[in-house]
């Protein structure tokens, strides 16, 4: 039980991550993204990338921290891979969607954003392969905390469920104390009266992207180094990354993070009653319990 | 002036049509008609299907089957079930076959056989359908005896599994298997021979691909604190749990089905850690008589029979031929089925897989003997559903690598297989 309490935090912290930049584009662009996922897939395979030519230009950096099993290579290599991703989202935005946007109508952006999806994930193949890979071949074992009832804990997913929030309260301080992160949420509230008073709107929407693209290659590493890489993280993610939007309430950060950790919990904590076959349904029951319950989700708001 | 070339064109084909005919039926008296499903549009099906006609070639050579030449009526299924069931029902109700071989994938042998063989009592023998769902439905009594397949079930890798736990003498093992057909077979049978052997299954724990995490998956089979741990799994999903088994403290004792032999799971879960990991898979037999297969092929193709169920094809072509020399003139489906056990006897007398051999056979039949088939996969026997079982071989990870560790011959697998039941 506390075990699967455990497993369903990491799991949590992941999907949170995904699910706030998820949440800041549906909001603002007001569009459902199902290419949001994909960009973990990009996050983790360019800090896979730039792991492995730190690792053999700068030896001394192919270190383990602590007893992570990051290295200070991986660290700087997930800076980079923010920051590529990050403007990636950019790109596809200026590619696709702003041009759908000035003509087309949401759905029409809905279905941009699949296409695009698949586009990129067959890229990913295409470029790196169908296989497995992983940062580091290194299997961290885990601390044995009880051995009855089994509880055990990995440094990794304490350090990735810290980071997760220490993430979560720089961007809560940004959103809330900043004239930056008014006009964001300005821009999400209405975007001609945002654009009335003066705030560059497309220069707000560079920003949602940046901000979600670069959290969403936070949350592609950290799958990374708990799980594997392979081409089909945004096919395997994008579902439970929306589920814990839509049960946090599509716009609220806040209502991400708990999405995010409710969802993981849920489908942990679902194995103690269920078999595990059934796990992966898990997420969107608990979509419709909550829609049900209250239709903008635990955090969202209604509106026009 | 159009029409009447239309009208001459046609009239020209009838004439054609008419000679062919007629020449046809002046030179071979007597043919007896078998038909072929088989997916010849696709690169790997067209070869099982020219090695069929390879046999069918043999036979006619060494005098026919009941003194008729035989004709392979050979249609393509491209691999769609649809198409399949309907090249079957053609062959059967305007060509009148009372022999059906194919298909190749299970999801088109299994229409063909529920809705064309079993309905028109016609025997289906198939070279590499290899789901145990026919097991099931010939247990059931659906088959009828009317189904043989010469491609070994996942039956044979649960069972060496079974034999590996044994061996090593584990007392407890927890099981996590693929959810899918596959995955849900191998498991259900595993966790039977495991049984008949006396290992305790302490947990089974299903394995869907893409999940997020299978840490909660892997600490619920962790739970009944096992021996060893039997993977029933793909590389992609294999990695990912066994090196969270391997993380949170599970046992290095393994054993895992043919699908985990791959590069990729050795260099992600670490050759350091799969010192105790054994995998088991099913074999080409080490026999003799599946040498002269390759050398036969060889001979006739003039290339190595390296595709998939070559040698499968190749037995269950003669083997059916046999059959219905067994039957005799003019027998129908279910004669010719029932007739597949005085050719596969392991009391007869052996008999070579060639021209020679059918020659062979067709005296020793007729005299009301039995003989036993050797063939391009050893000497096949199908048990009660018409299934066979194979040779297997049990393997381990190198740093270049699997090595081989044991090798199992048919007999040793079957009485293996026979001693659990």
């Amino acid at each position: 039980m506390i075990q699967h309490l455990l497993d369903g935090i990491l799991v949590g912290s992941i999907l949170s991550l995904g699910a706030i930049g998820l949440t800041m584009v549906m909001h603002i662009l007001r569009f459902a993204n199902f290419s949001h996922a994909e960009l973990l897939s990009i996050g983790a395979y360019v800090a896979l990338v730039f792991d492995q030519m730190f690792k053999v230009t700068m030896p001394l950096m192919a270190n383990a921290i602590g007893s992570l099993s990051m290295t200070w290579a991986l660290v700087l290599a997930t800076i980079f891979s923010i920051v590529f991703t990050g403007v990636s989202a950019v790109l596809f935005d200026w590619l696709v969607f702003r041009r759908i946007r000035q003509k087309g109508e949401e759905l029409s952006m809905v279905f941009a954003s699949f296409g695009l999806a698949l586009i990129v994930r067959n890229l990913i193949g295409l470029i790196f392969g169908l296989n497995t890979k992983l940062y580091s071949q290194d299997i961290v074992f885990a601390t044995v905390l009880s051995r009855d009832p089994l509880l055990v804990v990995k440094l990794d997913q304490l350090a990735t469920f810290s980071i997760t929030l220490v993430l979560m309260v720089i961007i809560h301080i940004v959103l809330s104390r900043t004239t930056f992160g008014y006009s964001l949420r300005a821009v999400g509230e209405n975007p001609e009266l945002a654009q009335v008073n003066g705030i560059n709107l497309e220069r707000a929407i560079m920003a949602v992207w940046i901000i979600g693209g670069g959290l969403a290659a936070m949350a592609g590493v950290f799958y990374g180094l708990t799980n594997q890489i392979n081409p089909m993280i945004g096919r395997d993610l994008v579902l439970p990354v929306f589920a814990a939007t839509i049960v946090g309430g599509i716009g609220s950060i806040y209502g991400a993070l708990l999405g995010g950790f409710i969802v993981g919990l849920a489908s942990n904590l679902a194995l103690i009653i269920l078999p595990s076959g059934y796990s992966p349904s898990v997420p969107f029951i608990i979509i419709l319990a909550v829609l049900l319950i209250r239709p903008n989700g635990l955090f969202g708001e209604a509106r026009a | 002036m159009k029409k009447e070339n239309g009208s001459f064109a046609l009239k020209l084909c009838v004439a054609i049509c008419l000679a062919l005919f007629a020449s046809n039926s002046v030179s071979q008296a007597c043919t007896t008609k078998v038909g072929a499903v088989l997916p010849t549009s696709v690169d790997w099906g067209r070869p099982i299907a020219e090695t069929a006609q390879f046999v069918v070639e043999q036979v006619n050579e060494s005098g026919g089957v009941s003194g008729c030449k035989i004709e392979m009526i050979l249609r393509d299924t491209q691999v769609d079930p649809k198409v399949g069931v309907d090249a079957a029902k053609a062959l059967v109700d305007l060509d009148g076959v009372q022999l059906l071989l194919g298909a190749v994938s299970s999801g088109v042998s299994m229409p063909i056989l529920t809705s064309v063989s079993v309905p028109s009592k016609v025997m289906q023998m198939s070279c590499c359908s290899s789901s145990t769902a026919f097991s099931k439905l010939a247990e059931d009594g659906k088959t009828k005896g009317l189904w043989y397949r010469t491609f070994a079930t996942t039956g044979v890798q649960s069972a060496v599994g079974a034999k590996v736990a044994k061996d090593r003498g584990f007392k407890t093992v927890a099981i996590l298997y693929k959810n899918d057909d596959w995955g849900q077979d191998l498991n259900r049978l595993i966790t039977r021979d495991f049984g008949a052997l006396g290992i305790k299954v302490t947990s089974a724990v299903a394995i869907n691909d893409g999940q997020p995490s299978y840490k909660a998956e892997v600490t619920n089979a962790l739970s009944g604190n096992p021996e060893a741990l039997y993977l029933g799994l793909y590389p992609n999903e294999g990695t990912a749990a066994v090196r969270e088994w391997l993380s949170l403290g599970g046992t290095q004792n393994m054993i895992m089905a043919n699908s985990l032999k791959s590069e990729d799971f050795r260099e992600n879960v670490g050759l350091q850690y799969l010192d105790n990991a054994f995998g088991t898979d099913t074999a080409s037999p080490r026999v003799a008589s599946a040498d002269e297969f390759v050398k036969l092929y060889k001979n006739h193709f003039g290339k190595e029979p390296s595709g998939p169920g070559l040698a499968n094809s190749y037995d269950a072509t003669m083997i059916a031929l046999l059959a219905m020399e067994a039957a005799g003139k003019g027998a129908t489906g279910d004669q010719i089925a029932s007739q597949v056990s005085r050719v596969t006897d392991p009391e007869g007398t052996p008999i070579t897989a060639d021209a020679a051999g059918f020659k062979a056979a067709r005296t020793i039949l007729a005299e009301g003997g039995n003989v036993m088939y050797q063939g391009a996969t050893g000497n096949v026997r199908f048990d009660k559903n018409g299934d066979v079982s194979a040779p297997a071989v049990v393997w381990k990870f190198t740093d270049t690598g699997t090595k081989e560790i044991e090798y199992l011959s048919l007999t040793e697998v079957d009485e293996f297989i026979a001693s659990m039941n």
